[in-house]
């Protein structure tokens, strides 16, 4: 047998960014692995802790209470070198929600306070007025459709789609900078701001995004993608392993028609 | 004569009795136009009820501590109680139309109402309260209440305009409702568990509050029931929790969905046994009690009255059908959720239905699944199915979790498999639904036409 792949995993204040249910793209994240022999190392990462160069292979950082963002929004810029040059290195990273804000270059909140980002996505974020609470439904950018009809082995072709689907919300409004290219294109609900039909944003192996619901349970062919981007600079170009998904095409399906 | 009063009280009744003959259970519809028609319409009723209110509010437990409290207070008043749940402004209004003549006159000396965390601040000012028991807060429905921190915010600002004579009861063990001690003016009364752990499988932490809601430093836990619900303090300034004023201590949870335990009321001490399962029962027989306990009644009348307390609707609730024992435990929420896995992963060879409906009334984000513990109950699986507008959600959910669950039974909306699974179901078995809020009202439809025993759930 080959060697056994390991995949390692920094989840991101896992104490205080839980709000949304985003701990189910870890438990997608370990299940997938888990089935297909790969071993899965995860570590939290909370405030005051030292994020170690180089050591992940993948990120995870998802929503919060408003509040908390504030506290977290500080104690990231301890951890922003090292995360930021993990990712310059091709580590794969997801964020949703309130951790997508926070790595972005600023929040203004309503109020006109400024929380600071890290920079690592060209992007801000204003506060609004208006609440954006739906089914969010996005077709995702054409780089990314093509790595993935590479890379997701799908047992039957039928089943693949090239879309995402999860629930947003959030009142901030994104704003992406110029050279970035968003995730996906919006076809039901808001998206980055609402406005322009973007949602979420790509660099590099980075990925920002609205989608609570959780997104990766009920998109495996998304989850796939980031495993395999994530062994890949370890161990060079992985080819995964089938697995059965009808639960997960049915879950996702289902929330399409309900959207 | 307050015309405007008047018509909207005829309207309403009218309504309430087109419905009647209609056969529909729409609660909240008489007192939606009586309120369109006169916005002071609660406030008016309320001042024609003598003692006031009591009101009950938080997210998880309201219509079960208000069960309770009617209980214990029906002897001593007569009590109006939107006892079908409809907890809105809306369905207080329909409750005074349902029970008062065409000409307003109420048969009750005070009011019990359960309301909605959402629309407290604006009932407390309606409704003249004589005491207020705030239960907990916890993540719900985000997609309709928003954060925690937001509705403990609106809760301060009518809490300062409370009169003094008015009795604040509070969860001594929640700190987002400790904290709101010190805005409230009137006396306040607290409830808690002396215990120092609770002797339940311990589920994933959903807790909402991180830091001291006084000083916003780290919040340190001696002991942590469940989510943020525990014994407190906080190492920089001088929150903490304090001993309460009605306690529980010394709590069993036992198989067969019992549970016994020692109540401490001003240092008198009772044990208890009682036909309730789960920790958050507990909490809120210990509501009950400390409402109880403001209104000076003999105490030996609590440990009867509390004996003899099994259920409130959906809550947990048993019957049975063609021999067979069927139990429903409503989940709505992550803390409320993983309270009632816990619960039922005392018990083995579970035969489980599971319903995930994503209406308004349930929250249209379901989330929440995720953030509930459903591996604690995979290995105890002997049947298991779902159903609802979001079946599949949940059968995803399931098999993240580790349990076996067969395409075939996942059923789709309005599809009920319960006569099916009974059928097929041995006779000790037990069958456990858990449905969301909408789900649970299909549940009793469907349960209604297979029971015998019609109308079971009028209660």
């Amino acid at each position: 047998m080959a060697q056994k792949l390991i995949l390692r995993i920094c989840y991101l204040y896992p104490d205080l960014m839980d709000t949304y249910g985003d701990i189910g793209n870890i438990i997608a994240l370990k299940k997938r692995c888990a089935t297909r022999n790969i071993k899965v190392e995860i570590v939290n990462k909370s405030l005051n802790d030292k994020i170690e160069k180089d050591k992940f292979d993948l990120f995870f950082f998802g929503g919060g209470q408003d509040k908390i963002q504030i506290l977290v929004g500080k104690d990231l810029q301890k951890k922003r070198e090292n995360l930021i040059n993990s990712i310059e290195k091709g580590a794969v990273l997801l964020s949703i929600c309130g951790g997508y804000q926070l790595l972005q270059k600023y929040f203004r909140t309503v109020s006109g306070e400024t929380i600071k980002g890290i920079g690592l996505f060209d992007a801000h974020t204003e506060g609004s007025d208006e609440r954006m609470i739906q089914n969010l439904w996005i077709d995702l950018s054409k780089n990314i459709k093509d790595e993935i009809k590479e890379i997701y082995p799908t047992v039957d072709k039928k089943q693949l789609t090239t879309d995402l689907i999860g629930f947003e919300n959030h009142s901030g409004k994104t704003y992406l900078g110029k050279n970035l290219k968003p995730l996906g294109t919006v076809i039901k609900g808001a998206g980055n701001n609402g406005e322009d039909k973007t949602e979420g944003i790509r660099y590099k192996n980075a990925f920002g995004c609205y989608l609570h619901g959780a997104l990766l349970p009920k998109n495996p062919h998304f989850a796939d993608y980031l495993i395999a981007k994530a062994l890949e600079r370890r161990y060079g170009q992985i080819k995964l392993e089938p697995l059965d998904d009808s639960i997960e095409w049915q879950a996702h399906k289902a929330a399409i028609k309900r959207t | 004569m307050d015309l405007r009063f008047t018509i909207a009280l005829i309207v309403g009744k009218l309504t309430a009795f087109l419905l009647i003959l209609k056969g529909s259970g729409a609660t909240a519809a008489p007192g939606l136009y009586a309120l369109n028609i006169d916005p002071d319409f609660v406030k008016k009723f309320s001042q024609r009820v003598h003692f006031g209110s009591i009101i009950v509010s938080g997210t998880n437990g309201k219509t079960t501590t208000s069960r309770l409290i009617y209980n214990l207070l029906s002897e001593k008043y007569k009590i109006i109680h939107n006892r079908q749940g409809s907890n809105l402004l809306r369905g207080l209004a329909s409750t005074f139309i349902n029970n008062s003549s065409i000409l307003g006159k109420l048969d009750a000396n005070i009011a019990l109402w359960e309301v909605d965390e959402a629309v407290l601040p604006e009932i407390v000012t309606s409704t003249n309260p004589k005491t207020v028991v705030l239960l907990n807060l916890f993540r719900d429905q985000l997609d309709r209440y928003g954060e925690v921190d937001s509705i403990r915010k609106s809760w301060q600002k009518w809490l300062i305009k409370i009169p003094r004579s008015t009795n604040i009861i509070l969860n001594e063990d929640d700190p987002g409702i400790k904290s709101l001690e010190k805005y409230a003016k009137g006396k306040s009364i607290t409830f808690g568990i002396q215990d120092k752990e609770i002797k339940l499988p311990k589920t994933i932490n959903v807790s909402d509050i991180k830091r001291c809601p006084n000083c916003g430093s780290n919040l340190e836990f001696s002991a942590v029931f469940s989510a943020h619900i525990g014994h407190y303090y906080c190492n920089y300034c001088s929150f903490r929790r304090k001993i309460p004023n009605v306690s529980a201590s010394g709590l069993v949870f036992k198989r067969g969905f019992k549970t016994s335990l020692t109540i401490n009321i001003n240092k008198k001490k009772s044990k208890l046994n009682l036909n309730l399962p789960g920790l958050y029962n507990v909490y809120n027989l210990l509501a009950a009690s400390t409402v109880f306990l403001t209104e000076k009644i003999d105490s030996s009348k609590l440990i009867r009255s509390l004996q003899k307390f099994s259920s409130a609707f959906g809550r947990y609730q048993s019957f049975e059908i063609n021999g067979k024992k069927i139990i429903i435990f409503l989940i709505k929420n992550p803390a409320g959720a993983n309270e009632v896995l816990r619960t039922i992963s005392l018990e083995d060879n579970l035969n489980i239905l599971a319903i995930l409906n994503d209406k308004i009334a349930d929250g249209t984000d379901v989330s929440w699944i995720w953030d509930t513990n459903w591996e604690i109950i995979a290995s105890k699986i002997k049947s298991v199915s779902v159903s609802g507008t979001r079946s599949w959600d949940l059968a995803n959910r399931l098999k993240y979790a580790g349990v076996n669950l067969s395409n075939k039974n996942v059923y789709k909306q309005n599809n009920y498999p319960i006569g099916h699974i009974i059928k097929n179901m041995g006779t000790k078995d037990t069958l456990l639904i858990l449905p969301t809020y909408t789900a649970l009202l299909e549940t009793q439809k469907n349960l209604s036409k297979l029971s015998s025993q019609e109308k079971w759930h009028k209660n």
